[in-house]
């Protein structure tokens, strides 16, 4: 259902995202048989292509040619795929939007060795548009991204880890790939680096809302919801918002404590999500969500008026409420 | 050049690319990028030579080392060793590298470079893949598949700064080391995919041995003709011959044979 709304948000947008969807599947297209099924795996497990979205909406801010955009929202949506099937390893995430992952069905070898492909095809597709700029940004974020994951390896079942940590992480893992979706997206059309500006902003606080969003929805969705075990976070030692925002209770904090790090069973599992859910923590964060989603507005609120602006909102809004 | 200029390269070269990929972390709990001596020596062949050389080729060189490093860390993640510390970090490392070859090649706005790499990569991965597809394959295309994964990096290297005289001999030098290792391995009873795959071809351990010791029989002769042929000077042959690719396996398999 909410994947329908989302679609429907995307609507004016349409026949290029066909185009972009056509263009992945080219993309991933190997004489491997193997690298193939596992590519096409991935990519037919959909994913709400946030990336080429913010790309295209972007362009549109200035001299907007969907060939020249196609170049750069294939490799970004590319380029965000190679990281999921090599987080799954990290993970040892056996079920992702409710199927089975590289790494499940094949083995964590071909897992490493299709991400290895997918970002290879990334790189060679982008490398079809010369501008240093482009590849400034998207190295500098490549390498961030893989700065962040570090970061949360490190920070794993730190229960006692402060707000800033949390943020610093967030920002290097999600937000910073969608907020250089919206700075490519204006570079390439051509935009004044004035509005260039807004959009990679109103990408980051975007970025920033919309994971914050995902680690709430990891606690109060349904296994099903979430096509993987709610509670995945916790259990993989990841601490996020909610449990930083909860743990202020001291019932809380030492029930998280104790079971951190412990190999826990299904009715374990669904208590401690029960108890979050019912915390404070998801209020406060849902409130920090909203924050950054009000900063995102604002910088709207500086581009020119049109319905790239219209679209940026409505996905904006969208964000905020959704609950998948 | 003299024998320890060579090796005082290589370890400079080798200590720049650590540098360049240094990160804390990763340093602790992984066990580093491998950049091994035998690529450096190939990729630094040309300088070697006295071949037109600069700083942006030398990047450029250090860069594909970084590629070679990346492969490899992601080659050493295990199926049964779910989520260590190491482990995680370990698929992080690689992903690291690559950010990190594609930033040093954007810095020198070497972005051809970059699309050359990336289309080797995709090669390569490719031929890893190819070991789990559980295909009925020839010998020969096993080898080939060995070979694109052993060379593709550094022939792409060379084709791009046009040394591709040397594509011969350093094809015949890697492969030559692969299978030193595979030896090596298959004598410890250590398997790879590829000694699996080799085993099954040819039905039996025993013949496995006799197959991979007799392709480095060859391969050692076809070395020796090629560096004739690139008329690499004699310090550099030299070198080549006792530290890059030494033909120990044959010393060995003459002191079990009595």
């Amino acid at each position: 259902m909410e994947k329908m709304k989302l679609k429907l948000l995307y609507s004016d947008l349409r026949p290029e995202l066909e185009m972009i969807e056509k263009e992945l599947e080219q993309a991933v297209d190997s004489e491997s048989l193997l690298l193939n099924d596992a590519s096409l795996h991935l990519l037919q497990a959909g994913g709400k292509r946030i990336r080429p979205v913010f790309v295209l909406l972007a362009g549109k801010f200035g001299d907007y040619n969907i060939d020249v955009m196609k170049q750069v929202a294939v490799p970004l949506e590319l380029i965000h795929m190679a990281s999921l099937v090599h987080d799954d390893v990290i993970d040892d995430s056996e079920i992702r939007r409710g199927r089975p992952t590289v790494k499940a069905q094949w083995n964590n070898s071909v897992a490493m060795y299709t991400g290895d492909f997918i970002l290879a095809r990334a790189l060679e597709r982008i490398t079809e548009i010369t501008a240093p700029r482009v590849h400034e940004i998207l190295s500098k974020t490549l390498i961030e991204v893989c700065r962040g994951e570090i970061i949360q390896i490190q920070d794993k079942y730190k229960l006692d880890q402060n707000l800033r940590d949390y943020f610093r992480r967030i920002k290097r893992k999600t937000a910073l790939l969608i907020s250089s979706s919206c700075e490519l997206g204006a570079l390439v059309s051509g935009t004044d680096e004035k509005t260039a500006a807004h959009l990679r902003r109103f990408g980051y606080f975007i970025g920033m809302s919309f994971q914050i969003i995902d680690d709430i929805l990891d606690f109060t969705s349904t296994d099903e919801e979430l096509g993987k075990p709610a509670g995945s976070d916790f259990i993989q030692g990841n601490i996020t918002l909610p449990i930083l925002c909860a743990r202020k209770d001291p019932e809380i904090y030492q029930l998280l404590k104790a079971n951190l790090n412990k190999e826990l069973s299904d009715h374990e599992r669904l208590e401690i999500v029960g108890i979050i859910r019912n915390s404070s923590g998801i209020e406060e964060a849902k409130a920090m969500s909203e924050r950054y989603l009000q900063k995102a507005l604002r910088e709207l609120s500086f581009l020119p008026k049109g319905p790239g602006v219209k679209t940026m909102r409505k996905i904006a809004f969208f964000i905020g409420k959704r609950n998948f | 050049m003299k024998g320890h200029q060579i090796q005082s390269k290589i370890i400079s070269m080798e200590i720049e690319v650590l540098d360049a990929v240094r990160q804390r972390t990763l340093d602790q709990f992984t066990e580093g990028p491998s950049v091994k001596e035998s690529r450096l020596f190939f990729l630094l062949l040309p300088f070697f030579s006295g071949k037109t050389w600069s700083a942006e080729i030398e990047s450029s060189a250090k860069t594909v080392s970084i590629v070679y490093a990346a492969l490899h860390a992601h080659d050493q993640v295990r199926e049964d060793n779910p989520i260590s510390k190491e482990q995680q970090l370990t698929v992080l490392a690689g992903d690291l590298y690559s950010g990190i070859y594609y930033q040093m090649l954007v810095n020198s706005k070497n972005i051809a470079m970059v699309q050359k790499l990336a289309t080797a990569i995709i090669q390569v991965s490719e031929r890893k893949t190819s070991f789990f597809e559980g295909m009925d394959r020839s010998i020969a295309e096993v080898e080939e598949a060995i070979t694109i994964i052993e060379t593709e990096l550094l022939i792409s290297f060379y084709k791009f700064y046009g040394y591709t005289e040397y594509e011969s001999l350093a094809k015949q030098a890697l492969l030559y080391i692969r299978y030193a290792d595979e030896l090596e391995r298959l004598q410890s009873k250590n398997y790879s995919n590829f000694l699996r795959e080799l085993t099954s071809n040819l039905n039996h351990k025993n013949y496995v041995e006799h197959w991979l010791v007799e392709k480095l029989d060859n391969l050692h002769e076809k070395i020796v003709k090629s560096i004739d042929e690139c008329s690499l000077d004699y310090e550099l042959a030299q070198f080549l011959l006792h530290q890059i690719t030494p033909h120990q396996h044959r010393a060995e398999q003459l002191t079990r044979e009595g």
